[in-house]
């Protein structure tokens, strides 16, 4: 079970030497002292050298990390996982165009579907006052802007 | 005579009708917060941000504090019914406060942590009073080298004392910092890495990024398994017997003093002080084998340390600046969003909001006490939600919290990114806690160090000639070297 841990220090290895790439777009140092890349150029070789130093320790086995924890969630909480994604996922896609109240509305409408609720009125209570209930209290209630979408609601 | 007119000038301010009404709505939302699993203080409060967002400045901070403390306590009744921490301080609450509430002795175990609650927050409140102001006085010295001394103890600390590999929380705070890096540079003022996205001007939004480690992440961990058995049991009898009193004083007494000094030094965070607590009660116990079984003082130590720490760990937030935790970091977002920037200087520039705000924290400890005895059994209650409402209603929330803070559905990406990150991290066990201290401290200590530079021509030996900060560093090299040193002597004697 070495290997989530071993991808992690890879992806942070990988994410030190693009910021050290991007950091030599700005200059180093400049006529009052340090530059805007002095310190992205140090922090991307320190973050490098140490994660790389992590696999290594990981890979020797040698660091306490390595093997704790069951990684893979049994199905159905990988499906209810999914389902909470999808849900935010589209809710952030469809908030700009749709609006607050429709996008959350279809939201609470549909997320506790996914995980497995089938009270249809409960829900389509708890869709209508959580989306354009919240909406009221909020953006008319506590003057907090939020979207009003293409249709204006 | 200066201390006790701003002492008086802050009862003036917190007892104002409406800023009473803003601390009583706090305490509220607050413990709602604790109670509900999948919500942290952190993410709670930054959630719960744009509820201010219509108040005077004074009645959001007061407010939002309110919230932080409220939820301090809330997460304790999960921690006692469900075995489920609310917050990661109340983890050690489960040991003996489940085992109580499996006895049928929850209404004890409840009412002995809002009892301990309210006196280690009251005390550390009142101690705040009398070292806030010299304190403040103090950090005015301070140069660009001790800031940037200062910003490395706080983060040492925060990465020293986070998860079981050192190595692993360096990384999480470089990861931090390196985010930090995106936006306008501080000190020159021309954008870095922004990849000509017009949202990363203004950077990666921290509050958005700990809605999404602690909020969403939690969340969807969560969702592996998200039925929770609730404890049924009676809970009228919330107050401790006298046996159980005797035992408590002295639990509440140590975990007070624990908590609050603690609370002063930057980059600790809750856990370790109700860990020392326990640890510490189960050491003057004479029967410290009962630990575990259900003891009165497993609870009131480490309950009474929590919220001794969370009003103690105000001192470091309000005169220097620096936040020891997540929620706290949260809550300096919110000053920096209100307009205020903590510090040494918001106690010359604004003495209503700081005064005010430690007079409400005083005044909301008593109203913590008053909500939460009789009204633990509707807390209780909310634990009896089903999930199917319950994560979707607060997805919402964070949905509209993340939104609402820039009107950009950017930021509701972020939340979600750093979501999955989250519960990844915490899959694998990486810390979170250091990459929201550095998100926050990046900026501050990148101007700091450059300035710094600025200053000796670019000679790094500033930090080690000036007194006070070759002694932080110092102090830093100590947090950070000493597992490394505990570690390589274990292998020597191994070997």
């Amino acid at each position: 079970m070495k290997k989530p841990w071993q991808i992690t220090c890879i992806a942070f290895v990988a994410l030190a030497i693009f910021w050290l790439v991007v950091s030599f777009e700005y200059p180093y140092k400049d006529k009052l002292g340090p530059g805007p890349g002095f310190f992205p150029f140090w922090l991307s070789i320190i973050t490098g050298a140490l994660s790389l130093a992590l696999f290594f320790q990981i890979t020797r086995g040698k660091n306490a990390m390595e093997g704790s924890a069951t990684l893979i969630p049994e199905r159905q909480g990988v499906l209810r996982i999914l389902a909470v994604l999808v849900a935010l996922v589209g809710s952030l896609a469809l908030l700009d165009p749709l609006g607050f109240r429709i996008t959350l509305f279809l939201f609470l409408l549909f997320l506790p579907l996914g995980l497995g609720e089938r009270n249809w009125w409960v829900i389509l209570i708890f869709a209508i006052a959580g989306s354009f209930g919240i909406f009221h209290l909020f953006y008319y209630g506590l003057k907090v802007p939020l979207p009003m979408g293409v249709f204006g609601i | 005579m200066e201390a006790l007119q701003y002492w008086i000038q802050g009862f003036a301010v917190a007892t104002l009708p409406m800023n009473l009404l803003y601390a009583f709505i706090g305490c509220v939302l607050g413990t709602l917060i604790g109670v509900l699993p999948g919500l942290g203080p952190a993410a709670g409060t930054a959630i719960l941000i744009p509820v201010t967002f219509s108040l005077d400045p004074i009645g959001g901070i007061i407010m939002l504090a309110a919230i932080y403390y409220g939820a301090m306590y809330g997460g304790t009744i999960t921690s006692v019914l469900v075995n489920v921490p609310g917050e990661a301080a109340s983890v050690i609450t489960c040991l003996d406060g489940y085992q109580m509430a499996k006895q049928g002795r929850a209404g004890p175990a409840l009412g002995i942590a809002a009892i301990g609650s309210f006196i280690g927050g009251t005390f550390a409140t009142l101690a705040l009073m009398v070292v806030s102001l010299p304190l403040a006085n103090f950090a005015l010295r301070f140069g660009p080298p001790e800031v940037f001394s200062l910003l490395v103890v706080g983060l040492s600390l925060v990465t020293g004392l986070s998860g079981r590999s050192l190595l692993a929380a360096l990384v999480m705070t470089l990861f931090g910092l390196m985010l930090s890096m995106i936006g306008m540079d501080p000190v020159r003022g021309a954008p870095r890495f922004t990849f000509g996205i017009p949202p990363l001007y203004d950077g990666i939004g921290f509050i958005p990024v700990v809605m999404g480690l602690f909020g969403i992440g939690e969340i969807l961990l969560s969702m592996e398994a998200p039925v929770l058995e609730v404890i049924k049991t009676k809970l009228t009898d919330l107050l401790p017997k006298r046996e159980e009193w005797k035992v408590s004083t002295g639990a509440i007494g140590r975990g007070t003093i624990i908590g609050f000094f603690l609370g002063l030094i930057p980059g600790i965070g809750a856990i370790i002080p109700t860990f020392l607590a326990y640890a510490v009660e189960k050491k003057v116990s004479k029967h410290p084998e009962k630990f575990g079984t259900g003891v009165i003082e497993g609870v009131a130590s480490p309950e009474t340390a929590n919220n001794a720490y969370a009003n103690g760990a105000m001192v470091p937030l309000l005169t220097l600046g620096i936040p020891g935790s997540p929620t706290l970091a949260v809550l300096m977002g919110a000053f920096i969003i209100h307009g205020l920037t903590p510090g040494p200087f918001l106690f010359k520039e604004r003495p209503d909001v700081v005064w005010g705000l430690i007079a409400s924290l005083y005044l909301g400890n008593v109203m913590l006490l008053i909500l939460n005895l009789p009204l633990v059994g509707l807390w209780a209650k909310l634990l009896e939600i089903r999930y199917q409402y319950l994560y979707p209603g607060i997805l919402l929330f964070c949905i509209l919290g993340a939104y609402s803070l820039n009107q950009s559905v950017f930021d509701v990406g972020v939340m979600v990114a750093f979501g999955v990150l989250g519960y990844i991290f915490r899959k694998l066990d990486w810390p979170l806690a250091p990459t929201v201290l550095a998100l926050i401290l990046g900026p501050m200590m990148e101007r700091a160090l450059r300035t710094s530079l600025e200053m000796s021509g670019g000679d790094l030996s500033i930090l080690f000639t000036r007194p006070i900060s070759a002694v932080l560093l110092i102090a830093a090299a100590i947090v950070l070297l000493t597992p490394a040193v505990r570690l390589l002597g274990r292998r020597a004697g191994k070997d």
